[in-house]
């Protein structure tokens, strides 16, 4: 717990943001390029699955980004610090984009490869019952109006709300599916071409980059708008007009315990 | 050929996605910082009263 708590704290800096951001760029930047023109198209879908080096790492993220929230948030629920709630919603935030992304993508995939835009198969589904948990838990935050409260059933929502992703994981090997099966993830050897393996990793790697970049970001946002939230109950009524207040899905007590 | 499209509308999805959140963060902290500053001057102007 200590070392996560180091390791936050130095992301959080400005100096390790910016090293962030631009390794950011340069990484997806290089993971473009390796994915248009480097890779070689798929023996049997063609160019179109070029869309695996963004279609996976989403995904990734995203079940990543949710294995986050549900770890901070039974370290919430044990030690009722603040800042694990700051770092669920963060997390959970970054996990929907993701998610989002996920189903896009794989829409755009599907559409050539399978005829169609959706279909109601598992693995699609589970995706989406994942993507609705967690815009109802980014939801719950904005309705609850105790912050304590709203801290405690989040974690609730955002540990039970986990079981989805093992799920979403397995459901291809669970049911028929017309989504493909593990090609990486799988014992044995993976049945993905070397130089596919190398981009697709690559592309993992510069995606898991992004995910400590926005978090770095986001978490000190999340410290600025709790600041504020506490600035404008405890200082005195304004005589002109104030800034909007800020619209928050923030964290109990407004203070920061970083 | 027609594969292109679904491609760029791909990568164009992901850009607009990370970016676009980026940009969404910067505005919030933008507004909490003004915020924040408002309260300060308002507390300033309050005690020299």
């Amino acid at each position: 717990m200590k070392i996560v708590q180091t390791a936050l704290a130095k992301a959080g800096s400005r100096g390790a943001q910016r090293i962030l951001g631009w390794a950011s760029v340069a990484g997806l930047t290089v993971a473009g390029v390796l994915a248009l023109f480097v890779v070689p198209p798929d023996a049997t879908q063609g160019d179109v699955a070029r869309l695996l080096y963004v279609h996976v790492p989403s995904a990734w993220l995203a079940f990543g980004s949710f294995g986050v929230v549900f770890l901070a948030s039974i370290a919430y629920l044990r030690t009722k610090r603040t800042r694990w709630d700051r770092v669920a919603v963060s997390s959970a935030e970054i996990g929907v984009l993701f998610c989002v992304l996920t189903i896009v993508l794989g829409s755009l995939w599907g559409r050539p490869v399978w005829g169609t835009w959706w279909t109601w198969d598992p693995r699609l589904t589970t995706t989406a019952v994942l993507l609705l948990i967690y815009i109802g838990y980014l939801t719950l935050r904005r309705v609850s109006e105790s912050p304590t409260r709203r801290a405690h059933w989040s974690a609730v929502i955002g540990i039970v709300g986990f079981v989805d992703v093992p799920i979403t994981h397995e459901s291809v090997t669970w049911w028929r599916s017309l989504h493909q099966g593990p090609t990486v993830l799988q014992l044995g050897t993976p049945t993905i071409a070397p130089s596919m393996l190398a981009t697709l990793m690559f592309s993992l790697v510069v995606f898991t980059v992004v995910y400590g970049y926005l978090m770095a970001v986001r978490m000190r946002v999340g410290r600025l708008e709790d600041r504020a939230s506490s600035t404008v109950v405890s200082s005195p009524a304004p005589r002109t007009r104030a800034p909007r207040p800020v619209a928050s899905v923030g964290t109990p007590g407004g203070g920061d315990d970083a | 050929m027609h594969d292109v499209g679904y491609i760029i509308a791909g990568y164009a999805a992901t850009a607009v996605g990370i970016v676009g959140y980026r940009w969404r963060l910067a505005a919030r902290s933008r507004r909490a910082t003004s915020l924040i500053r408002a309260a300060a001057g308002r507390r300033a102007a309050g005690t020299s009263r």
